[in-house]
């Protein structure tokens, strides 16, 4: 009788040692700042002394706070533009790379080193290149004698950051949305064409259906992204022209080093986090199918 | 054997836990760590008993952000340097620093006095206390690009707005060069050295903010000015909204700009075509400014703090009248960062005049040390000049409102904010 029990406390006790490593990291770099940001979130502090509570006042302060709703609306606006660009840029790079036999490493690659440069380097890069005075706008006011204000207007600019995040993202959503597409089974398509099914209609009737998995994680992962976007912004146009590219993050940052007033951000970041968790669910309702593939 | 070097051990542990250690931070910025590094090794040998632990300030977004977290943290350090006003006051207000005139008295008007700075330290009183003693005191002035005005058939820099509008109809044009760079950016500080500037040159100094009744007063004739300035600037496409990230007056896209006196270093070493033609001037004034008069401009000035945390407040005391008030260290100071000390007898202390007679560019700086008005003194400056930059130097710069428009925006939103 005491062998089995013997043999089970071992196990534990290996299990425990395995995962008793993550839980420690977790509890100190993930469970113990969480905890400090509840408590910030509902206490008035400024970095000295202890905080002192202050019920919902942060959060009641939030709402009436004119500038969180234009972040509010400035994200909802980055949205509108940034998704449709890059989930239909990325699907367009993920057919093409099916499509093609050779160097698809190489296509693959330089797609994926926008993804892994740095975003201070090709910020600077970019607001050099499209800035009032820059080589983009100086060409095309010789040659065509006009400008674009890539940053310097307040719609505009916003759109501007869009396509560089677009950009920076296609190669990567692309290889998801890639694998989704490799994954579905070569018979179906088979099948169709026996049963006179065009090219179009197999794209919309087995292509679309079936990477919705891939389609769905794509999405998950660009709604996520548009509440933390917070380099591009920050390095090129510090939350302007009249703080129509001020986002969350650029927000909360600046009200807790800035403003000193880390418990008003904290309750920031609390709201912040459950709208991008909302966004989620809402999409995941709306979009995401079960799919199986046999 | 084994018993003596535990001994020798002991012994050192316990001597260096009996000297005081006082932690000291400084600006992260290579010249002012060549001003500190030897000063501070100096102290520690001449006293053995009192030791600084000398650091630059960490890396971080910025100094304040830096100082904060450590406070945070409980690692503050016992004295720093760096501090500008507003963020002093942020401090005062959470009650953090040391009021040197209530823990010092005599020693620290002694002080005071054997720096000259009784002028200077005027505009850091803080609810009738001083919590900051000022190191430098840098005036903005304009940068003009000597050898292309001359070429224009300019004799003297544009010394008023309508000069400026002058040179502006000869030089620019859209979209390729520009008179001058009017506005320096979006950052909130960026506002000190573009529309406050504007602001104290045009009213001969007067506040932007009555700090005592907490209302922005810039709404008046020569925040018009100013404003009317900026827009008109803009409107002709003689200025631009951006630069890129190359210095403007070295590719020539424009002939002026605010500049001050911690770019000289900066310009010598990268842009030395700019910096062998230079004419340095004081703040554009509006047209009917007095002739004779003398104009004033934006002061740009960083203090060191003692905060209430450190232990030995005596000690640390004395290593700061140590450095400040031998005026050697000034003048090591001014050979090192080229930036004026706070000190009002640059012009008549004959040690400083080496580099009055020696450097035009620093004595046109530190002339100016008496002309140049500190920033007002309130703690949510950062909340208070966003505001300026999004209801008044964007407008006027996005050509989205008149100038008395964003004027009187400006001063509600930001009268909101000091309420």
């Amino acid at each position: 009788m005491t062998k089995p029990n013997k043999l089970k406390f071992k196990e534990a006790l290996i299990g425990w040692q395995f995962s008793g490593i993550y839980l420690i990291y977790a509890a100190i770099f993930w469970g113990y700042p969480f905890v400090w940001l509840l408590i910030l979130a509902f206490s008035r502090w400024k970095f000295f002394g202890k905080p002192k509570p202050a019920g919902f006042d942060n959060f009641i302060r939030l709402f009436q706070d004119p500038i969180f709703w234009r972040i509010f609306w400035n994200t909802i606006n980055f949205m509108v533009y940034f998704i449709p660009m890059v989930v239909l840029g990325s699907f367009l790079f993920a057919l093409a790379l099916s499509k093609i036999k050779y160097f698809r490493t190489f296509f693959t690659l330089s797609f994926l080193v926008a993804n892994v440069s740095s975003g201070v380097a090709y910020s600077i890069l970019f607001s050099n290149l499209f800035s009032e005075t820059g080589p983009v706008n100086s060409f095309l006011y010789k040659v065509f004698g006009f400008t674009i204000p890539w940053f310097s207007d307040p719609q505009l600019a916003l759109l501007s950051i869009a396509i560089i995040v677009t950009w920076k993202f296609i190669g990567y959503y692309g290889l998801i949305l890639f694998a989704g597409i490799q994954a579905i089974p070569k018979s179906l398509y088979e099948a169709a064409e026996l049963d006179g099914a065009s090219k179009w209609i197999q794209f919309w009737k087995i292509t679309v259906p079936l990477v919705n998995p891939a389609l769905t994680t794509v999405l998950v992962f660009a709604i996520n992204l548009t509440f933390g976007i917070f380099t591009e912004p920050y390095m090129i146009t510090g939350g302007g022209p009249m703080r129509r590219t001020l986002t969350f993050l650029l927000h909360i940052y600046t009200t807790a080093f800035q403003r000193m007033n880390p418990s008003y951000a904290a309750a920031l970041a609390i709201i912040t986090g459950a709208l991008s968790y909302g966004c989620v669910i809402l999409v995941r309702k709306l979009v995401e199918r079960e799919v199986n593939l046999i | 054997m084994k018993k003596l070097v535990l001994l020798a051990v002991l012994l050192v542990v316990s001597i260096m836990s009996w000297a005081v250690n006082i932690v000291f931070w400084t600006a992260p910025n290579p010249q002012q760590e060549e001003f500190w590094k030897p000063l501070v090794e100096q102290w520690n040998k001449e006293h053995p008993d009192v030791q600084i632990e000398w650091k630059t300030i960490p890396a971080a977004g910025s100094s304040e952000e830096a100082i904060l977290t450590a406070i945070a943290a409980g690692e503050a350090p016992d004295i720093c340097t760096n501090i500008f006003s507003g963020f002093a006051a942020q401090l005062i207000e959470e009650g953090v620093l040391v009021a040197f005139d209530k823990e010092f008295g005599k020693d620290f008007w002694d002080l005071v006095k054997a720096r000259e700075m009784e002028s200077v330290i005027e505009g850091w009183a803080f609810k009738g206390h001083h919590y900051v003693i000022p190191i430098y005191a840098n005036p903005m002035l304009m940068w003009w690009r000597k050898d292309v005005l001359q070429k224009l058939g300019f004799n003297e820099p544009p010394r008023t707005y309508s000069e400026i509008y002058e040179l502006a109809k000869k030089y620019a044009v859209p979209k390729e060069k520009y008179a001058m760079i009017v506005l320096k950016g979006r950052n909130w500080w960026d506002r000190w050295f573009d529309f406050i500037t504007f602001y104290y040159a045009a009213s001969n100094g007067k506040p932007y903010i009555d700090v005592e009744k907490g209302e922005a007063v810039f709404n008046n004739e020569y925040g018009k000015k100013v404003a009317e300035f900026i827009y008109t600037m803009f409107k002709n496409e003689w200025t631009a909204v951006d630069w890129g990230q190359e210095f403007a007056l070295n590719n020539l896209k424009a002939l002026g700009s605010l500049m001050g006196p911690w770019s000289l270093n900066w310009a010598k070493e990268n842009y030395p075509d700019v910096y062998n033609n230079l004419w340095l001037s004081p703040p554009p004034v509006p047209d009917d400014y007095p002739e004779d008069a003398s104009i004033k401009t934006f002061a740009d000035t960083k203090g060191l703090v003692m905060f209430e945390s450190c232990k030995y407040k005596k000690e640390a005391f004395e290593f700061i009248k140590w450095v400040f008030s031998n005026p050697q260290n000034d003048v090591r100071w001014i050979e090192m960062t080229k930036m004026p000390p706070a000190r009002a007898d640059l012009g008549t202390n004959p040690l400083f005049s080496k580099f009055m007679e020696e450097d035009p560019y620093f004595a046109a700086y530190a002339g100016q040390v008496g002309n140049a008005v500190p920033p007002a003194l309130i703690t949510n400056t950062i909340d208070v000049q966003e505001a300026m930059t999004t209801f008044l130097t964007e407008p006027l710069m996005y050509l989205k409102s008149t100038p008395e428009q964003a004027l009187s925006k400006a001063v509600k939103e930001i009268n909101n904010l000091l309420w």
